[in-house]
Order: C-alpha cells, then sequence, then structure tokens
C-alpha cells in the first residue's frame, strides 16, 4: 500500500519534472546552450495558470490549450530577444542572457502578483480517490494523466509531423538541418517556443499541490540540469528517466526504512535516510554517473557540456 | 496690550505648529528575493507609521530594496547615511543582512530598528540594534510550553528546515524541550526545495509521535499541513510563525488547518482589541492585504521612535539612548529594552478552528527578562 502510493507520487512528481527537462534538453539540443531561464518559465507559466484560473473559473484542464498557447509565444519572445542576437556568440553569451531573463521574470513576477505563495487551479477538482485500494489524491492521478498525454503528444509531432521532424532535425544536429535546407532560424524559435510551453503545463501542474512564488525557478533549473546529466546531455528519453529518477529519490529514498524494516536498525539510520541526506545521494550518483558513465545512462546526444 | 499678546502668541503658535520636526528615516528592506514577502510586510509597517507620524513630526523617509545580499544591506545603508543626518533606520529583517549592517551603525552611530528574528544580531554587544520582534528564544519557549500545557506531549516530532531559521529556531525548540525533561522521539531536516511531504510524515507516525513541532518557512509549512490533512496524520501540530502569516492560511483550505497551532509574536487579523482592529482596517485600506506579525512589529517600532522624536530626542544619539532605556505600549505588546537591543519579550498562540482561514488567539505567553 505505502509502496503503491509512494510510486504514484514519484510518478507524479517524476512527470512533472520530465516535461522540465524535456524543454530544457530541447533548447540545449537546437541552440548548443543551456536555457538557465528554464525554471522561472515553470514559475511563469505557475502564474498564467493563476491568472487564467482567476479570470475564467475553470479548470487547469480546460486553461491547458491557452496556456500552451500564451507560454509558447513568451519562448518564441525569448528567443527572439535573448538568444537570436546572440547566436554567433560563444556559448556563454546564451547563458547570461537567458539568466537576465530568468530574473527579469522572477522580478516581473514579484512586481505583478507579489512575493506571497499561491495556488494554481487543479487540474481536474480537488478530493480523493481510490486506486487499487489506496486512497490517492485526483490531482495526482491528473498530474500523471496530462504529462504522460503531453509527452506522448510531443512524440506524436515529432514523429508524425514535418514541422515536428524539422524541430527534431534541428534539436539533434543544427548544422546538418540547415545543410539540408531546413530553415534552422524558425526551428529555434520553435524549439523555444515548444520548451517554454512544456515549462508551462510543468507550472500548472505543480502550482496547486507545491504552490507558486516569483523564487520557484532557481529549484526547477537546478533539477533540470541533473536530470539532463544523469539521463544524457541533450537525450530526449534520458530527460524523462532522469526527472522520474530525481522524484524517486525525493519521495522514495527517504521511505526506505519504513518499506524495509531492517534498514532502520542500521546505526546512523535516521540521518541515513532523511530528506536532507536524499538530497546529497542524488548529487552522489550525479557525480558517480559522470565518472562512471559521462555520457549519462542514455548516451549523451551532443558532445558539449558547460 | 492685551491684543498684542494676542497676535504675539498667535504668531508663537502658528510658527510653532509649522516647525515640525523633521527627521529622516530611510527604510532598507528586502522586497525582493526569497524572502520579498515578509520583507514587503515590514516595509509596509513601517510606511503605515511613516505616513501617520504623532503631531509635531513629519518624517522624509523613501523604501530601498536591500534585496537578499549582506553587501546589498551595506550599500544601501552607507548610501543612504551620506545623506546626511540620518535618525534612524528601518533595518532588513534579514539576519545575514542584519550582522553585517551592525558595523556600519556602530561606526556611525546611527539605531537600527528591525523585526530580524535572528538570534545573533543582539548578541554582538552593538547598542545600535533594536529588535522589535521577539527573539526565537522567546516563540520557541512559548510553543513547547504550549504543546506541555495543552496537549500533555511527552514525544514530540521535531521537523525544522535546514536554514539559518529552521536551525536556530530547532536549537531553541530542543532547549525549551530539554528544560522540560522532553526530547524528541523522530526529528529531521528539510530543505525549502522538498515538495512531497508525505514520506517524512509517514516516518513521524512510523516513530509513534504524539505531536509535531514545526520550525519552517511559510510555503513548506503549508504542503506539510496539506500532505498532514490528506494522510489523516491525526497528532497535535504546533507551527513556527510562518503559518500566521494570512498568505499561507490562504493555500489551504479551512478543514486542512482544524486544530492546528501556531506561535507568533501577535496576530493583528485575530484584532484582539479596538487599536488593533483599526490598525487592521487601515492596514487592509493602504495595502490590500492583511497584515501580519512583521507588520505590527515594525508599525510599533516605527511608532516608537516617531513618538521619542516628537518628544524632543531630534538626532540618532538621542533616539538611541531614549530606545533604550524607555518602555512603550505598541500594539502588539509592550516593548522595553533587555539592555542588548531586545524590546520584544511576549507571544501568542494562535490556533484555527477548521471552519475559517483567521486564527483565534488561544494564549498569550510573557518572558520577562
Amino acid at each position: 500500500m505505502l509502496l503503491f502510493s509512494l510510486l504514484l507520487q514519484v510518478a507524479a512528481l517524476g512527470a512533472a519534472y520530465s516535461l522540465l527537462a524535456l524543454g530544457f534538453v530541447l533548447v540545449l539540443n537546437a541552440t548548443g546552450a543551456v536555457n538557465f531561464s528554464q525554471g522561472d518559465l515553470v514559475m511563469a507559466g505557475g502564474f498564467v495558470a493563476v491568472v487564467l484560473g482567476n479570470a475564467l473559473h475553470v479548470s487547469g484542464l480546460v486553461l491547458l490549450p491557452l496556456l500552451l498557447l500564451f507560454m509558447a509565444a513568451l519562448g518564441a519572445l525569448i528567443a527572439l530577444v535573448a538568444y537570436m542576437p546572440l547566436r554567433g556568440r560563444p556559448p556563454e553569451a546564451v547563458f547570461i542572457s537567458t539568466i537576465a531573463v530568468g530574473i527579469i521574470l522572477q522580478n516581473g513576477a514579484n512586481h505583478l502578483f507579489g512575493a506571497e505563495p499561491v495556488a494554481a487551479p487543479a487540474i481536474m477538482g480537488a478530493g480523493h480517490m481510490r486506486l487499487a485500494g489506496v486512497e490517492v489524491s485526483v490531482q495526482t492521478v491528473a498530474i500523471i494523466l496530462v504529462a504522460a498525454l503531453l509527452i506522448l503528444g510531443l512524440h506524436s509531432v515529432f514523429k508524425y509531423t514535418q514541422f515536428g521532424r524539422r524541430l527534431l532535425a534541428t534539436a539533434q544536429d543544427r548544422e546538418m538541418a540547415m545543410a539540408v535546407g531546413i530553415p534552422v532560424n524558425a526551428m529555434i524559435v520553435g524549439t523555444f517556443a515548444t520548451g517554454a510551453a512544456l515549462a508551462g503545463a510543468a507550472g500548472l501542474l505543480l502550482g496547486n499541490v507545491f504552490f507558486v512564488t516569483p523564487t520557484a525557478g532557481s529549484d526547477y533549473v537546478l533539477k533540470a540540469y541533473v536530470a539532463v546529466v544523469i539521463g544524457g546531455w541533450g537525450n530526449l528519453p534520458g530527460a524523462v528517466a532522469g526527472g522520474l529518477l530525481i522524484a524517486a529519490f525525493d519521495v522514495v529514498y527517504p521511505s526506505l526504512p519504513l518499506m524495509l524494516p531492517p534498514l532502520a536498525a542500521l546505526p546512523w539510520a535516521e540521518a541515513m535516510f532523511s530528506q536532507t541526506f536524499s538530497a546529497i545521494m542524488l548529487d552522489i550518483v550525479a557525480l558517480l554517473i559522470l565518472v562512471v558513465r559521462p555520457q549519462g545512462l542514455f548516451g549523451e546526444a551532443i558532445s558539449q557540456r558547460p | 496690550m492685551r491684543r498684542i499678546y494676542v497676535c504675539l502668541a498667535s504668531v508663537l503658535f502658528v510658527s510653532t505648529a509649522h516647525a515640525a520636526v523633521t527627521p529622516d528615516i530611510p527604510v532598507l528592506v528586502p522586497v525582493t528575493g526569497f524572502l520579498a514577502n515578509e520583507g514587503t510586510s515590514q516595509r509596509n509597517g513601517a510606511v503605515l507609521a511613516l505616513q501617520n507620524p504623532p503631531a509635531g513630526v513629519q518624517p522624509h523617509f523613501s523604501v530601498t530594496d536591500t534585496g537578499t545580499s549582506p553587501e546589498g544591506a551595506v550599500n544601501a545603508l552607507e548610501r543612504a547615511l551620506s545623506n546626511g543626518d540620518v535618525t534612524a533606520v528601518v533595518a532588513s529583517m534579514l539576519g545575514t543582512q542584519m550582522l553585517a549592517m551592525l558595523p556600519v551603525a556602530l561606526e556611525q552611530k546611527v539605531p537600527l530598528i528591525t523585526v530580524s528574528g535572528t538570534a545573533d544580531i543582539t548578541r554582538k554587544g552593538n547598542p545600535y540594534v533594536f529588535r522589535f520582534f521577539p527573539a526565537d528564544s522567546v516563540v520557541k519557549g512559548a510553543q513547547v510550553r504550549f504543546a506541555i500545557d495543552t496537549y500533555h506531549i511527552k514525544k514530540p516530532a521535531l521537523l525544522a528546515q535546514t536554514t539559518a531559521y529552521g536551525q536556530s529556531g530547532q536549537a531553541e525548540i530542543l532547549k525549551a524541550l530539554s528544560a522540560a525533561g522532553l526530547s524528541p522521539i523522530y526529528q529531521d531536516s528539510l530543505d525549502v526545495s522538498v515538495k512531497d511531504m508525505q514520506p517524512v510524515l509517514a516516518k513521524v507516525r512510523a516513530a509513534g509521535a504524539d505531536s509535531l513541532l514545526l520550525q519552517m518557512h511559510a510555503g513548506p509549512t503549508a504542503l506539510l499541513l496539506k500532505a498532514a490533512a490528506a494522510m489523516n496524520l491525526g497528532l497535535p501540530i504546533v507551527a513556527s510563525s510562518g503559518l500566521a502569516q494570512p498568505s499561507t492560511a490562504a493555500l489551504l483550505e479551512p478543514a486542512e488547518l482544524k486544530g492546528v497551532c501556531a506561535e507568533s509574536g501577535s496576530s493583528p487579523t485575530s484584532a484582539e482589541t479596538p487599536a488593533m482592529q483599526d490598525f487592521l482596517n487601515r492596514y487592509r485600506q493602504a495595502f490590500k492585504i492583511d497584515p501580519d506579525g512583521f507588520s505590527i512589529g515594525q508599525y510599533d517600532a516605527t511608532m516608537m521612535m516617531l513618538n521619542i522624536v516628537a518628544h524632543g530626542a531630534t538626532d540618532a544619539a538621542a533616539v538611541t539612548k531614549a530606545l533604550s532605556s524607555q518602555t512603550y505600549p505598541g500594539l502588539a505588546m509592550t516593548y522595553h529594552s533587555d539592555g542588548h537591543g531586545n524590546m520584544a519579550h511576549s507571544a501568542v498562540i494562535i490556533c484555527f478552528d477548521g471552519t475559517s482561514r483567521t486564527p483565534a488567539v488561544a494564549k498569550h505567553y510573557d518572558f520577562p527578562d
């Protein structure tokens, strides 16, 4: 029972982290630069959901298409303002400009909405339901379903549409895409738009249970970075796996003594299985992966790593 | 002749009335960054007092955002002091910023009035710091005493944040528990980025705790209470002052707050007195939000300083001396220095009844020197 309940939590958190990491990887692959504003785009998506929810009084699921459109427009704007003017410059210039975008988003949100935490609308409503004999929150199940649909949708776009194939080609090898006549600049703008839309969706999914604050973005970008390091620098399935692994460390690792009681008898068990130590363990695992398998669990799609 | 005297008296009265004292009082607070929520409360409390000064005082003030870095605060203080004769400074509630500003205040001999809870700021022997928010030892003492008096706790669990706020409060809770012959049956420290509180609550339950004491920031407190309600934890919870902020309660359904209590310096939304109700009304009108303990603490601090100025202490030295020696009946409590700049010695415990997000004051605790 406990294991099932925890696994559902892992799936919900991991799915949201995966959306965040996917957007991060798309931009990384298309531009060769890390988008450090990706975490703040999650925060922005959360606040957009709050505003739309207050204005329209509908569920998060109904808001989702509007939110995706708004965030895609914001992503395209970021590409035009913060990436395009710097695309011939070293990647460090883009790091700095995306950091600046993050600071602007953070302070803009603080100015517009205040510093107080707020809750985004629920995806399909509050309350609990029974699933396989376990009481789980509707929001948890909704997060898993919506994130899975978005990931499947993204996969379908990449696989079955010309736009998606061009986007994926640009994300996989920008120079080769340019050589075969793909309008790379337009695709890069599309990549930023897709990445921002995914981050915005993560903001909606996380913002009801975990709230939204203007400063929340820095935590999220770190998670995305670690997920990508674990999964493989620039690897799309790796980003999803990395997101799930981070969620497992957040949720399952501290609960191990409850699932395996002999662990509780170990010396220092209380400290070893604390929430703080689980974060340390995740970092150790990420470092070990870098040492033993530098290309990440799923292999690197691109070789540049800042 | 009599008419001349009346005219002279009128001229003197008019000129006296116009010659209002104009103290320079910079407001240096963090209104952006991770402490923006609390810093905005501090700013609002100071501004409300400065906009409604006692008769005969017309303060000059401007608000400067210190961000959350110590150097940001020191730069703001040095800039403010370079403008001339500063009477007093409303100084950041962020402990690390206060610690960096203290040497500047000592050198320039300017009083800093703040609502920072960091214990160290009044342990440096600096005579220019005045804290109008109960120190951790006061509020944590109240938190533990309430849990013992009300719930007769024997096996408390203690969850604290890994931040300086969490750790210093945790140390005071452990000290207060130890003084009562108790120790936590389970304790853990949580990073502010921890999202899922179910694992740690499951461990609290498995440890057989009979109560839960929290020393956590506002957002994580709301997350934890939501998770506790979802898993029917069923333990008495006495939280830290993060829950006393109206914005924290606003994140939760009234049912999720049922029976939960928290310590705080004061609870302005409970409006226990007519004066407090008047403050609540004026604050809501001015800022369109509810005040919290930081707002009212900084309001009282600024009002005490302005009253001192109104009674003739017009420079920094005189204000410092008066702050060190006088007693002031504020809205939240009566303030006086303990000789180290700690002005607030009372705390309240607020509790939620599950029908609304407005708490009631369950108990007052005074901790005389």
